[in-house]
């Protein structure tokens, strides 16, 4: 454990942290946040109303909307010139989320990061290879920052062919690999291709991040690779991987509770729910700095457990992220909001929106967004050429603004069949 | 070892602390820091049951709410005040033996003699004084002498108000530097300094208070680094900040 006197602290304990962080937390939005100050008085609320942890409950929601119409600055707390750093992330809408960092965010979130990689069991001595898209540029560069930190020999993501990866992984010596679930797949078949044999490889475990992990795959990379398999969980709005990780004993996400408040919440309803139901993560921030988050939803489905780990950790654990509350689906790790995706296809193709249908599908491992496009009399033409350009040109959109690789597929019309 | 939850205290009508949540583990140094008027020697006297306070104070896992100020030191809190509050006309020793006041009658003469060696060890200006009057000495060798009449009592918990207030700097140093022999000692220590950089550095944790509440918390080294502290202890407007935004 890096940080035992935290990370297993005894209930009573994290309580009381909990609490002295949350009042100084409301007490800092109240005062230096417009936008909680109105939200609290437009619930009839003062600082002083939250006088225990569940107290919480009666503060209104943060939604990522709040945080697009806040666009860009409207959410910190801090004087600008105290912000160190800046990270965007796709929203919902055509403004991206903004999220700034402190000087003093910045060492907290390398801490949390190296917590995530001692759990992993990764240490010093490791040479931790990165293959993770440019679309997953947040989570790059925490978690290379987090693995410097630790003192570990870092490979950084490149953006090399699959091919190349694997030469840099054999020849370097790579024992720990960070990647998403479907791209280490996709490893597999590569290594086959290649006849790379799993033994001519030193990798002894993998951190896989940003997608849920199937049995299947998780079973195919152990055995063929016979490496360990760690995960970790994080949203950008909230210190990214910062936020959970698994332990050796794999029971879950052991949340950072001293530094972030979980609630499960009905998605529907917005009422806490007990530990061990399914619902809605809710996330407030407890110690950062420039960027105060109260009750912001996740989006993200899954379920709270307060008993204690075998590893040890007393921190409570997430049982696994098992999907989305809202209509977010994910592209190889990258988020993809349908309001998104509309825009993205309506601009690509010059204002123009025709009928459409999407799916997320795997192809040799890798996850690709599947478009179907009802070719109407807009996009009409009798040349096949002008066709393909089209194709072309919706595919390319997709992959310099989201990051995602799609596939099109045109449909004439009526053509689309009823899903 | 302490805790304090949801605390408010007034003085007449005017609220001095606002709901402040803290904690002081065993063997910890606390610092408190914050602007003058923040509440910080508010929360003190309110732990020891000097001021009127509504909230929960626990100590060693018992309630301190509606015991009287002399319970409290019994139970092992002691606090050094602002300013010191010698009793000027008398010898050093006569301060010391004050300090064991609620002592005297329990524990043996020779156990407070054993205490008086120790508090002598700590601050051996003491020993070379202990026959002069309390009011003729040096501002430093007066706060030792109030830090020295506070572990008397054989305190587990030392509130110290202000120990470096009005003091050279190279006496601060050296008051402040005592602080890690008490905890060697045995004395956990909850302080309250307007001089927050040197708080900072003798202590493990510190809360930031302001107009009575704690907006920030955390380990002395993160606070020291910070610019809201400066900002916060300075008393400057929280909200002067906007930048055009």
């Amino acid at each position: 454990m890096r940080q035992p006197e935290f990370e297993a602290i005894s209930p009573e304990e994290l309580e009381i942290l909990q609490l002295e962080r949350l009042q100084s937390t409301i007490n800092r939005a109240y005062r230096q946040v417009k936008f909680y100050r109105r939200r609290f008085e437009a619930a009839g609320l003062t600082p002083g109303d939250i006088q225990d942890l569940k107290d919480l409950a009666r503060v209104p929601f943060t939604t990522r909307e709040d945080l697009s119409e806040n666009y860009p600055y409207g959410l910190f707390a801090v004087p600008l010139k105290d912000i160190v750093r800046i990270v965007s992330s796709p929203g919902t809408t055509d403004r991206p989320l903004v999220v700034g960092y402190t000087s003093q965010d910045v060492r907290l979130w390398l801490e949390l990061l190296a917590r995530l990689y001692t759990a992993a069991g990764v240490t010093r001595e490791d040479i931790v290879q990165f293959i993770l898209p440019p679309g997953l540029a947040n989570w790059r560069r925490d978690l290379q920052a987090g693995a410097e930190y630790l003192g570990a020999s870092v490979i950084p993501a490149a953006t090399l062919n699959f091919a190349k990866e694997l030469m840099v992984m054999r020849d370097y010596k790579t024992s720990v690999l960070v990647s998403t679930p479907s791209m280490a797949h996709h490893l597999l078949t590569v290594m086959n291709g290649l006849r790379v044999a799993p033994a001519e490889l030193s990798l002894k475990r993998a951190l896989l991040v940003a997608a849920p992990l199937t049995l299947k795959v998780r079973e195919d990379l152990e055995q063929t690779l016979n490496l360990k398999i760690s995960r970790a969980y994080g949203i950008t709005e909230v210190m990214g991987p910062g936020l959970a990780f698994s332990c050796e004993e794999n029971g879950g996400f052991h949340f950072n509770a001293d530094h972030f408040y979980p609630e499960v919440v009905d998605p529907h309803t917005g009422i806490p729910l007990p530990p061990g139901e399914e619902g809605e993560l809710v996330i407030t921030t407890l110690s950062t700095m420039a960027f105060p988050l109260l009750r912001f939803r996740s989006g993200d489905k899954t379920a709270l457990t307060l008993e204690p780990c075998s590893c040890g950790r007393t921190l409570p654990r997430l049982s696994g992220i098992r999907g989305r509350v809202d209509a977010i689906c994910s592209v190889g790790g990258i988020k993809l909001h349908p309001d998104q995706l509309r825009a993205c296809l309506t601009a690509s193709l010059g204002g123009h929106t025709p009928e459409y249908r999407y799916q997320v599908v795997t192809e040799d491992g890798l996850e690709v967004l599947d478009l179907e496009v009802t070719v109407d009399e807009a996009l009409f033409s009798d040349e096949i050429k002008a066709l393909e350009g089209l194709c072309r040109k919706v595919r390319r959109y997709f992959q310099d603004h989201l990051g995602i690789n799609a596939r099109l597929t045109l449909k004439e019309t009526g053509g689309m069949e009823p899903k | 070892m302490l805790t304090v939850r949801n605390l408010y205290a007034y003085y007449g009508s005017v609220t001095a602390l606002s709901g402040v949540t803290c904690h002081v583990k065993e063997g910890e140094i606390v610092a408190l820091i914050g602007a003058n008027g923040a509440g910080k020697s508010t929360l003190l006297n309110a732990i020891c049951g000097l001021v009127h306070k509504r909230g929960e104070v626990t100590f060693l896992g018992q309630s301190l709410s509606g015991l009287a100020p002399e319970k409290i030191v019994e139970l092992g809190i002691s606090q050094v005040p602002e300013g010191r509050q010698l009793f000027a006309p008398m010898t050093v020793a006569e301060n010391l033996e004050l300090g064991a006041y609620l002592r005297h009658g329990r524990h043996s003469k020779a156990r407070l003699a054993q205490d008086r060696e120790l508090v002598f060890k700590l601050f051996p200006v003491l020993r070379e004084r202990q026959h002069q009057q309390a009011g003729t000495m040096s501002g430093g060798e007066q706060q030792m002498l109030a830090i020295a009449r506070a572990l008397m009592a054989r305190p587990r918990l030392l509130l110290l108000d202000e120990p470096s207030l009005g003091l050279a700097p190279l006496v601060v140093e050296t008051i402040l530097g005592t602080l890690h022999r008490l905890r060697e000692e045995g004395v956990t220590i909850l302080l309250v300094e307007q001089n927050a950089r040197a708080a900072l550095k003798v202590a493990d944790r510190a809360y930031v208070l302001e107009t009575g509440r704690i907006i920030l918390s955390g380990r002395s080294q993160d606070l020291l680094a910070d610019r809201q502290v400066t900002r916060a202890y300075l008393g400057r407007d929280y909200r002067e900040f906007t930048e055009g935004r």
